[in-house]
């Protein structure tokens, strides 16, 4: 459909700022008084603490305060309130803090930290679920079970397992007896980092007047606000959380993560703000880690290719502390059936607490983990039925009337994911292949993909808006902007529901509880979804305000009016109005008395209909569905076993594009780092729980002479619950990479790889291998 | 061990009393309050902390403040005058190449020297230049696609 001002490329609120290297970040920031920490870490991966000696470290110059974790009285968590903000008697992962120093600058915190002595008992470390599931494995947290976990959750006490999900639909597994030909395996998805350019870090301020003020590199003020509260037993709105400009986040600056740190370390030295922000380093071993997920996938079908049954186990290693891995398990668990229909589903999600730092978000939510397996296992059965892949996958397609694993029946409001394979043919089927030449093999595969949001009951987000006295409009949301342009949506999508231009729309900058709408957080690609929504709502009741003025000016029903965000006029007679520049703070009559209310509204938005998943893992859970698909030319050295990307071509039904610049650039993003994890990202620890790579040095991001030529087109069917039909896909891209590429090199070659990443030596090894047979 | 430094910065000469060992990055961070450029590693990597040293783009965050006596040293600060914008900071602001933006003065710095040293570059020096930074956001294209354009304008300027 056509709009104003949607669909087109307006610049970014904050481009000028970011090039002037005026945007304020977390380490920007200089506050009165302020000290500086810095954390120890500790030596093993898993160790009782037999003692802390600080003393050589407070004689050190600058250091104000020394603190450890003893005496904390609290755990914390959103999920499962497993986690501590610094170890107590025993350390669980690499990066765990230990101690911290605070000191008037951050050198000198970090010459006394070195003055720390530490005694530990080492323990035995398990960095993979498989064996920290094991019925002899010490358990990592004994307590286990008995911590306040979301009454949906299913611990296993005595064990390492945190949570067990279970989803059962149709027969469950009883349904691959009407299966005539299966398909199985075990797929990997290994550690990784969302390694956002600018690390993590926070200040945390305790005041005399008893209340907490805080700044974050985070996506979820109010978590932190409400999590700061609850531990310190403070009312909430005694807290004060404001988020500057954060440099990307990708996922693991979401939930709450260093923050309970540093606000443990700052309320030891009350009055004063202190300062911490991650080294590289830190940022890899001490913040939230992504992926962890091994996923075992059974697929059963009919001779002519229809579905019928999935069995899904996924363990996933969920870290030290499990409160930010359940939520990725299920999302992963629940998707696993990929964008097609299974009339017989039994999957089950393990969340295993593991010696590695905790696993939580990571652009993509557990889809791309899972939906490996899936996108892999279709090329497989496709082979084995002798079938088309893209027939195979067209005949099973999600598509309107079916139902989802979770018992949700799709419409045509959800999306056409045919109209994307049908692209995906066009830009990268339809040319001939490259013939294998003296140097190189070629390939080419796909993936058909599909995410929904992980929501929550209390998923929202809210806008407030108000109309200035000259018609301009000032729009405040909680919308965290870590480089997806969402304040480019909010202008752009309050500017059409206003009908006035974006240039006089202007978009909040940084996040302020004390000032900011409610919002629960930033996450799960739902900003564009539900903040347009709630834009949308706070416009409708802003202009009912208006034509409630306007109905008294004119004399006559407000009904009978009509807004064209200039003014406000008769239906039949354009000629009968009054301009909004002389109602939106009230209509003063020509004695000074003054009728009607000032042009301001706020609203909010959920996910309409979201509800807990039953004990069968039903229910209203996806709600939001964005489907698409992905496919990659590639190139394999025969000398070397290098893989290079040539053209990656990405495609989705995101209901309506708002701005074809930015969200071209957001699937490029996606689809890259997910090459990435493909090709090059793997967090090595070793048997001891140590990293071994927790530098850009040595985890290789994709630079520019990685990324291959991209293709991005998008399909627009609208949507029944996004602002004007859009719907959310700042992670989609992320899903399809690794199978794509893993199809393509099949292709190419006949190696089957069913774990990532495809080093070249991997590749170089596995052609050597097939040579010899 | 502190020693009197004296470097010009954004055009004015500037003196600072530091331990001569210490990164350029900090001391135009922390002493002399410039911001703008950004710390993403510590060890040269990642480019969010290159400035333009006599001319040439340096990684502030491996560079000694030492090696910055009576340089000549621009940050992303120096680039505009007043409200108007380097024709590098005009393109890149309007190319998509800002997302996040944590990198993007490092990769305007980059261009600066690349563009100022050498107005001519060849697509693939500009491709090499870029090659040196990380963005995790945008897949580099739109990066690439400011660089031409701001090459384009520098020209067209002269």
């Amino acid at each position: 459909m056509e709009y104003k001002y949607l669909g087109k490329n307006i610049n970014r609120p904050d481009a000028i700022s970011k090039v002037t290297g005026k945007a304020v970040y977390l380490d920007d920031i200089r506050l009165p008084g302020m000290l500086h920490a810095a954390i120890l870490r500790p030596e093993y991966a898993h160790a009782k603490i037999l003692g802390i000696d600080t003393s050589e470290a407070e004689k050190m110059p600058g250091v104000v305060k020394v603190v450890t974790g003893a005496g904390c009285p609290f755990r914390y968590g959103d999920n499962i309130r497993d986690l501590q903000p610094m170890a107590i008697d025993r350390v669980r992962y690499i990066g765990e803090p230990v101690a911290a120093v605070v000191a008037d600058t951050p050198l000198h915190a970090r010459k006394a930290m070195e003055k720390i002595k530490v005694s530990y008992e080492p323990l035995p470390v398990y960095i993979d679920a498989c064996d920290a599931m094991k019925s002899d494995a010490v358990l990592i947290q004994p307590e286990n079970g008995s911590f306040w976990h979301l009454p949906t959750l299913q611990p296993i006490p005595g064990t390492n397992i945190a949570n067990v999900y279970r989803l059962v639909k149709g027969k469950g597994e009883d349904g691959f007896a009407e299966a005539d030909v299966t398909v199985e395996g075990e797929f990997v998805y290994p550690f990784g980092s969302c390694a956002a350019i600018e690390p993590h870090g926070s200040i945390v301020w305790f005041k005399e007047d008893q209340t907490i003020e805080a700044w974050s590199s985070s996506i979820c003020p109010f978590i932190i606000r409400e999590d700061l509260a609850h531990s310190y037993g403070v009312p909430v709105s005694d807290v004060r959380v404001h988020i500057p400009d954060v440099g990307g986040c990708f996922g693991y600056k979401s939930d709450i993560t260093v923050e309970q740190t540093v606000a443990w370390i700052a309320s030891f030295v009350p009055g004063r703000p202190v300062k911490w922000v991650a080294s590289r380093k830190e940022d890899f071993t001490s913040t939230l880690i992504g992926h962890g997920m091994r996923t075992f996938m059974k697929i059963g079908a009919k001779k002519d290719g229809t579905l019928v049954a999935i069995k899904t186990t996924v363990q996933h290693s969920g870290g030290a502390y499990a409160d930010t891995a359940v939520n990725v398990t299920m999302a992963s668990t629940h998707n696993s059936t990929g964008p097609y229909a299974f009339e017989h589903c039994d999957l089950t999600g393990f969340t295993v607490y593991t010696n590695t730092p905790p696993v939580g978000a990571y652009r993509g939510y557990g889809h791309q983990e899972s939906q490996f397996a899936t996108e892999r296992l279709m090329d497989m059965l496709a082979r084995k039925l002798n079938m088309d892949p893209f027939e195979l996958r067209e005949k099973n397609f999600l598509g309107e009337g079916k139902t989802a694993s979770t018992g949700e029946t799709m419409f045509k409001t959800n999306g056409d994911i045919q109209a994307c394979l049908d692209i995906i043919k066009k830009e990268v089927y339809a040319h001939p292949q490259v013939r294998e030449d003296e140097n190189y093999y070629y390939g080419r595969g796909f993936a058909a993909v599909f995410k929904t949001p992980k929501g929550a009951p209390f998923s929202t987000k809210g806008c407030y808006m108000k109309m200035n006295i000259d018609g301009s409009v000032s729009v405040n949301m909680a919308g965290a902007e870590v480089g997806q342009g969402l304040r480019t949506v909010v202008r752009q999508v309050a500017a059409e529901a206003l009908k006035i231009p974006p240039e006089k729309v202007r978009v909040y900058t940084e996040i302020d509880t004390q000032f900011s709408p409610y919002e629960w957080q930033t996450i799960g690609s739902m900003f564009t979804t539900q903040g347009g929504r709630a834009i949308i709502r706070a416009a409708d009741k802003l202009i009912a305000i208006l034509k409630h003025t306007a109905a008294q000016v004119l004399k006559t029903d407000e009904d009978y009016l009509e807004y064209d965000g200039e003014y406000v006029f008769l239906r039949n007679d354009p000629t009968v109005r009054v301009a909004v520049k002389d109602i939106n703070r009230g209509y003063i009559t020509d004695d000074g008395i003054t009728i009607g209310d000032v042009a301001q509204a706020v609203s909010d938005a959920r996910l309409p209909r979201y509800s807990n998943p039953d004990k069968n893992g039903q229910g209203s859970i996806g709600v939001s569905y964005t489907f698409g698909v992905q496919a990659a030319e590639i190139r394999i050295e025969k000398k070397s076993g290098k893989i290079t990307v040539d053209h990656f071509a990405s495609s989705y039904d995101v209901g309506q594009v708002i701005n074809p610049k930015q969200i071209r650039g957001s699937v490029m993003g996606g689809a890259l780092m997910a090459i990435g994890a493909t090709l090059y990202e793997k967090m090595e620890f070793d048997a001891e729980g140590r990293l071994s790579n927790p530098h850009f040095f040595n985890y290789h991001l994709p630079t520019y002479k990685d990324a291959p030529r991209m293709t991005v087109e998008f399909v627009e069917t609208p949507d029944a619950v996004g602002p004007f039909g859009a719907r959310g896909i700042g992670e989609h891209s992320v899903i399809g990479a690794a199978p794509a590429i893993l199809n393509a090199i099949y292709n190419a070659t006949g190696v089957e790889f069913y774990e990532i990443p495809i080093t070249p030596e991997k590749m170089k090894k596995a052609l050597d291998a097939r040579q010899e047979k | 061990m502190e020693e009197k430094i004296t470097f010009t910065l954004n055009g004015m000469p500037r003196t600072v009393e530091v331990d001569p060992e210490t990164m350029l990055v900090e001391v135009i961070r922390d002493v002399l309050d410039l911001t703008g450029t950004k710390v993403g590693c510590d060890n040269g990597t990642c480019g969010s902390c290159t400035v333009v040293m006599n001319g040439r783009a340096v990684k502030s965050c491996i560079t000694p403040v030492r090696k910055a006596a009576g340089a000549d040293v621009v940050t992303i600060e120096g680039l505009a005058k007043g409200m108007t914008l380097h024709p590098i900071q005009k393109s890149i602001s309007e190319s998509g190449a800002v997302q996040c933006g944590f990198c993007t003065p490092g990769i305007i710095m980059e261009l600066y020297g690349l563009f100022e040293a050498k107005p001519t570059a060849s697509q693939a020096e500009i491709e090499t230049a870029l090659n040196k930074h990380l963005c995790r956001c945008t897949g580099y294209e739109p990066i690439r696609d400011g660089a031409l354009m701001a090459q384009k304008l520098m020209q067209d300027r002269k």
